[in-house]
């Protein structure tokens, strides 16, 4: 890739980026149903992850007292994933949960057969809570 | 209290108003990668109750400074004061690059989502990168 291209960072001129495969590599390493590997999680149950096409769609099945509680489904955006992890790169996701009281950002990725979630929960109410951070572990069902 | 999972939830003598504290944050982090082609450092800063965070990127012929901005700022959980991650968006114009930051044994693992606004058909990309904080030690 050569300059005309602006760049705030050297990683912007990564060949990979001009190569449309990029934004698809191996996505069907995430799609499916995905169990907590921590069966205590007062977090996250289960994720369902579709793929429609180029867009993928994303369920969140949280704990609750009694049972658990379904979150928004949301589509997610569909990120080129420039990490080498054990030659085993695959697409990442970007998702945004929005509850009215409170807003989930999330990341999700594959690392050796493990999807990672990372999310930054916003409260938006005055229950005096603390924005928070989380991360959780998941296995694939099938 | 609304809770979308039980973690989301404080008791009652759990939820204040003390103030957050950032100090777990706060400094000079440098990549673990000496060859990274993306972040090379960051600086946190305490200004009036607020994260402040200054980027340097990599480029070709040095450090580019992509100036500073305000940091969202987030908890280790929801009854918790202690800051241990933030988030925040930097919009260059041709490109938005949001920065997603958590620390985990010491060192901040950093996530990038970069989005592509020109007219270059450069794909949208996820990396992570390591920092760890420069404490003038040993």
């Amino acid at each position: 890739m050569r300059q005309p291209f602006q760049f705030t960072q050297s990683g912007h001129l990564n060949p990979a980026l001009t190569d449309p495969a990029s934004r698809t590599l191996h996505a069907d390493k995430l799609t499916g149903r995905w169990l907590n590997t921590n069966r205590q999680t007062q977090g996250i149950a289960a994720i369902n992850i579709e793929q429609d096409g180029e867009k993928f769609i994303v369920s969140v099945a949280g704990v609750g007292d009694d049972g658990h509680i379904e979150w928004p489904r949301t589509e997610a955006r569909v990120l080129a994933n420039l990490e080498e992890e054990a030659g085993q790169r695959a697409v990442a996701l970007a998702a945004v949960f929005d509850f009215g009281f409170m807003r989930a950002e999330t990341y999700l990725r594959v690392n050796k057969g493990v999807l990672v979630i990372v999310l930054f929960n916003t409260f938006r109410d005055d229950a005096g809570r603390s924005n928070y951070v989380n991360r959780e572990f998941f296995y694939r069902q099938d | 209290m609304q809770f979308s999972q039980i973690c989301d939830r404080v008791e009652a003598e759990a939820a204040g108003a003390d103030p957050a504290d950032v100090s777990a944050l706060a400094g000079v982090w440098l990549n673990s990668n000496p060859d990274t082609n993306g972040i090379a450092r960051m600086v946190l800063s305490e200004a009036g109750g607020k994260l402040v965070l200054q980027v340097y990127g990599v480029g070709p012929e040095g450090l580019i400074d992509w100036g500073t901005t305000d940091v969202n700022i987030f908890a280790a959980s929801a009854s918790s004061r202690s800051v241990t991650g933030f988030t925040c968006i930097y919009d260059f114009g041709f490109a938005e690059t949001q920065l997603q930051a958590m620390i985990l044994k010491g060192l901040i693992v950093l996530a990038q989502l970069h989005t592509f606004k020109d007219e270059s058909r450069r794909v949208d990309y996820f990396v992570r990168e390591y920092f760890a904080l420069a404490h003038g030690r040993y």
